[in-house]
């Protein structure tokens, strides 16, 4: 109780501090343009590293992607999804093996230093490909980056690599640092990782823990009238009942990922000056899955699985826990992913009688007391929304006669719970699809990964013809015949059922009206915001 | 049965004892109340209260029946609350009764220990505790009690060191009576009173140490607390205050009973004993 009256003094403290800062008066330079301004937006979170080139995370992307840009971010129209950042062009080699990078000329860092190809190699080389969670993946065949001149960047692989995955990939994995402050040094402990360098429209001007992040305008940008803001504040507002009211309140001009409750956003429609979008979050579909261990074995039965399939309504997940803000899965690929999506799979309608019998097929009889078997239940707790499904997970077990105990944990306990230690036998998860199914999705129903790699298959789950065909997939160049094999893995993963894709969800940036070119690319929130402006 | 009886007769008393028994029946016949689990989807999700007959009091953001989880929440807020302050009152008592009579090395010791819980806010403690061990409910009865023991512990410590020096117990010394004997026969029952009049304040506290734990999420998921309640209840405080407010109604009676009731106690023991 003592507590919360801190918080709330500390809250206001600095609720009001900044409201002195955005009182105080226009600088000079500002007025002159027509553009210009501070926009304040609600952070949520404060990741201890914030190198995005280390972290490929949304929670630092939100961040760092104003500072350190990527080779190429996604784009509503661009060609093959793409808009170009610090790479032009690129071209993959008839065999696979090599992409070719064309970079943009006259591109500056930060601190004034040129931006060249040795930058791109040594990130690739020296980040991406050891330490990046999702790099690792992604050029986990990288053999070397050559730099034949400053402006080329030649990617060699030693086995073939799709340019298919390479393209989908860039927005999310090559985040480039600055050579010239990493080389030499302990990477994980460089200093720049909190205080960023790199080419972004924006600087990285100050932190404060627990208030706010300042970015700056950058006068050097390599775009041409741009950036158009000359600040960005980061409100650090953990609490997502304050977001709602600071926005309200004008304190806050932006709350993106959903910071606004899903069920407070009919009210704050309502609410003149204040904008609901749902758009700007295509690349960033988050899926609610649940993950199966297969070591127990009543879920290693394939009629186990498909009657826990066959006991859960989507519908009602759908309208009463998201609100209608998501949309029902069908499998491991999201729909929105029209490039590799296919519906003709197989599909479990609600249905608790099926459900019912297939279990009294599989041999576990309901006992005196209408309980076939007991079951821990671990929801993630990383949103409200895999919280509530746990809690309507194990009602629809019930329904069907499986006893499950829920557990709750905090995120860093639930990780080693159901990732390392396998204390688990469902569990709820929300894992991303990044664009592509070689990124993030296959990892989940691959086997042999070792315990402790998070949102992985640690589930104990094994399937030799699935492993075979991600495998195929992994050195197709053929983009066409690369989709068909991802097609085919839909198709096994539904049938086999490893895990249960129950829906998929972006999220939803609240905003006064007075922001303009807000979800202009299918990774707004996350992209650099050099043409977001404010309207006086 | 005579502090029970003098409880009962100042006004206090008398009202904290009707509002408290009436919550222990609620717990007790909960599952008559309201049959079924409470956490069972029961409607359409955010029924207003008194629109429906069968859903008196509406659904939470599930559609889970408001009543059933208030009904059973005092079940869970009145076992959890009544059995934290008993493990704490029990060990108080123990820690001050050996601290007070036995003086000495193990007297200083015994309270230096005290004073060790005593700086730590009972609060912090239950939550470190908890993060833990985990959530489940005997966890949760031991981290409220781990906050809660130094107070009785100190009190009983200070009873005890004033009666061991009067007549009855040098008496009692004198006609050859055992260190046990004296301290359960003599000091114990002498001591006790003034120690149970703070076990009311004990209670409430645990009770309301419990809902702010299970608020933020640390309580057992399996079972219906009030703070839980209110938890999922905040994220829609401004289009749907009824999550909150009627669990926060029970709570908030519950504890009134409860420090009345502990009022009447402390009054009935002033008036049982003139000019101590």
């Amino acid at each position: 109780m003592r507590m919360n009256l801190l918080s709330r003094r500390r809250l206001l403290q600095s609720g009001s501090a900044l409201l002195a800062m955005v009182a105080m008066p226009a600088l000079p330079r500002a007025k002159e343009k027509a553009s210009g301004g501070r926009l304040i937006v609600a952070a949520d979170s404060e990741p201890k590293n914030l190198n995005p080139a280390i972290v490929a995370s949304n929670g630092v992307f939100f961040i760092a992607s104003k500072v350190i840009e990527p080779l190429a971010e996604a784009a509503f129209n661009g060609e093959g999804g793409l808009a170009r950042r610090l790479a032009t062009s690129w071209e993959g080699s008839e065999d696979g093996l090599s992409v070719t990078f064309k970079l943009r000329e006259g591109v500056k860092w930060h601190d004034g230093r040129a931006f060249t190809s040795a930058d791109v190699a040594y990130s690739a080389m020296n980040v991406w490909k050891p330490l990046q969670n999702l790099g690792r993946i992604v050029f986990a065949n990288l053999e070397a980056v050559d730099t034949p001149d400053a402006n080329t960047a030649v990617f060699r692989f030693s086995r073939p690599t799709p340019l298919q995955l390479i393209r989908n990939a860039l927005p999310v994995v090559s985040s480039v640092i600055p050579k010239h402050v990493f080389d030499g040094t302990d990477i994980a402990s460089n200093p720049a990782n909190t205080k960023l360098i790199g080419t972004g429209p924006f600087r990285f001007a100050e932190y404060k823990p627990g208030e706010f992040y300042r970015l700056t305008r950058n006068e050097d940008y390599w775009g041409k009238g741009e950036p158009k803001l000359d600040e960005i504040i980061f409100r650090v507002l953990p609490d997502r009942a304050g977001a709602a009211s600071a926005l309200e309140a004008e304190e806050i001009h932006l709350a993106a990922f959903s910071a606004v409750p899903l069920s407070d956003l009919d009210r704050i429609s309502k609410v003149p000056g204040i904008e609901v979008i749902s758009k700007g979050y295509e690349a960033l579909t988050y899926q609610l899955v649940v993950e199966i261990n297969h070591r127990r074995k009543e879920l290693a039965d394939l009629k186990v699985r498909q009657a826990i399939a066959h006991a859960i309504n989507k519908k009602f997940v759908i309208d009463t826990i998201f609100l209608g803000h998501a949309t029902a899965s069908t499998g491991p690929v999201p729909k929105s992913a029209s490039e590799f999506y296919d519906p003709d799979v197989t599909t479990y309608p609600f249905d608790t009688a099926k459900a019912n019998a297939l279990l009294d097929e599989a041999g576990y009889a309901k006992g005196s007391n209408g309980v076939r078997f007991s079951l821990k239940l671990r929801p993630a707790p990383y949103f409200n929304e895999t919280k509530q499904f746990g809690y309507y997970l194990r009602q629809a077990l019930a329904a069907i006669g499986i006893d499950a105990t829920l557990v709750n944990a905090d995120a860093a306990a639930h990780q080693k719970a159901v990732y390392t230690d396998h204390d688990f036998d469902l569990a709820v998860g929300p894992p991303v699809f990044r664009g592509d199914p070689a990124i993030s999705t296959t990892i989940l129903v691959q086997s042999g990964i070792p315990a402790g790699v998070p949102f992985s298959n640690q589930g104990g789950y094994e399937n030799k013809a699935l492993d075979a065909l991600v495998a195929k997939a992994s050195e197709t160049i053929d983009a066409e015949a690369r989709t068909e094999i991802y097609r085919q893995f839909q198709k096994i993963v539904t049938a086999d059922l490893p895990l249960i894709n129950v829906a998929e969800w972006g999220f939803i940036t609240v905003a006064r009206n007075t922001v303009l070119n807000v979800a202009d690319n299918p990774r707004w929130a996350v992209s650099n915001w050099a043409d977001t402006a404010l309207r006086s | 049965m005579t502090l029970l009886r003098q409880t009962i007769g100042t006004g206090e008393g008398a009202i904290g004892a009707a509002i408290l028994s009436l919550l222990i029946l609620i717990a007790v016949f909960a599952s008559v109340l309201c049959p079924g689990d409470p956490l069972n989807i029961a409607g359409p999700p955010l029924t207003p209260p008194f629109t429906q007959g069968s859903l008196p009091l509406g659904t939470d953001s599930l559609g889970r029946d408001l009543l059933a989880g208030v009904v059973h929440g005092t079940r869970t807020s009145l076992s959890v609350g009544l059995a934290a302050a008993a493990a704490a009152m029990a060990f108080g008592v123990c820690i001050g009764l050996a601290a007070g009579f036995s003086g000495g090395i193990v007297d200083e010791a015994l309270m230096r220990l005290v004073d060790a819980f005593q700086i730590v806010p009972g609060f912090l403690l239950a939550l470190a505790f908890v993060s833990v061990a985990g959530s489940s409910a005997h966890v949760i009865v031991i981290a409220i009690a781990l906050g809660a023991w130094a107070g009785p512990a100190r009190l009983m410590r200070a009873q005890v060191l004033s009666i061991r020096e009067r007549e009855y117990v040098a008496a009692a010394r004198v006609i050859g009576a055992g260190p046990a004997e004296i301290v359960f026969k003599e000091i114990l029952p002498n001591a006790l009173p003034p120690v149970l009049s703070l076990s009311a304040i004990i209670v409430a506290a645990a009770i309301l140490t419990e809902s702010a734990l299970s608020f933020l999420g640390l309580s057992d998921p399996n079972v219906v607390t009030w703070g839980s309640m209110m938890s999922e209840g905040r994220n829609v405080l401004r289009s749907a205050t009824w999550l909150s407010i009627f669990p926060g109604l029970a709570l908030l009676t519950t504890v009134i009973g409860i420090y009345l009731l502990g009022e009447g106690v402390t009054k009935a023991i002033g008036r049982g004993r003139p000019g101590s």
